[in-house]
């Protein structure tokens, strides 16, 4: 039987108070990633789950604060559990932002702000904004990390749009 | 996310647990705003029981140790691991802190 991973997808408000929700459905969904026996493939780790979960809940932040910025609405959370990876597409329907734009921070200055993009850039794979309505961010980290590119976090986005900046 | 405030003569020792986020760190600034208003010598931040934190999270952290140390105080952060312990090696901020 081969195995095709799962999709889960989840709708709540786009505000703070959703937030913890959501990283938890997250950090369920990493679980289902890969093959379900594990010596046909690579494996997970706790560190692999951490680095997912940390830049989807930076993505949900940009989302709440910045896209919505208190007004009223919802964010959908595509979670594609693969065998070899998992991609997350958040959808909101707030304002847009230019993704190429934002810089990276100067870790020397510890800065205090404007990490978020950076923290997802470092630790998934892939990530691909398109701005419009609605927004749309699609994230991807492999199993194998032979399938990563190395490249810097801020090679790794691939698309973008016009709005505000951001974290 | 819970956080306690505990002073030991010079050193206060600042635990925090649960979840860091932007929806929980704004709870934390008071605490953070008294320890530098107080001037206090020595701060332990004690991360053992913190299970997530976000940027949020690590610029409270951060600007408690700025604060402070503009002052001549010691911040020091224990018991980082998991989550918490990825996102602040990947920010470098064990050059600051020894974890």
């Amino acid at each position: 039987m081969r195995y095709h991973g799962a999709v889960i997808h989840l709708r709540v408000p786009g505000t703070l108070r959703y937030r913890d929700l959501a990283v938890r459905v997250v950090g369920s969904a990493c679980k289902l990633v890969g093959t379900p026996d594990e010596t046909t493939g690579p494996i997970r780790n706790t560190q692999w789950d951490n680095e997912v979960v940390s830049a989807f809940g930076e993505a949900f932040n940009n989302a709440a604060i910045h896209s919505y910025d208190g007004k009223p609405g919802d964010v959908d959370i595509e979670v594609d559990a693969g065998v070899s990876a998992i991609t997350i597409r958040l959808i909101d329907y707030g304002k847009s932002f230019a993704i190429e734009e934002v810089p990276l921070p100067d870790l020397d200055a510890l800065p205090e702000s404007g990490l978020g993009l950076y923290i997802i850039r470092s630790f998934m794979d892939e990530v691909k904004y398109v701005a419009g309505s609605p927004n749309v961010l699609s994230m991807t980290k492999y199993l194998d990390p032979a399938r990563r590119q190395v490249r810097q976090p801020s090679d790794r986005l691939q698309d973008s749009g016009g709005g505000d900046s951001r974290q | 996310m819970n956080f306690n405030r505990e002073d030991d003569g010079d050193v206060t020792v600042l635990r925090i647990s649960g979840s860091l986020d932007a929806l929980s760190t704004p709870e934390l600034r008071p605490t953070i705003d008294a320890l530098v208003a107080e001037k206090r010598p020595a701060i332990t931040v004690d991360l053992t029981d913190l299970r997530l934190i976000d940027s949020s999270g690590v610029g409270a952290i951060v600007s408690l140790y700025k604060r402070m140390k503009a002052l001549g105080a010691k911040v020091e952060v224990v018991g980082l691991k998991d989550q918490p312990l990825a996102i602040f090696r990947l920010l470098r901020l064990d050059r600051i802190f020894a974890v």
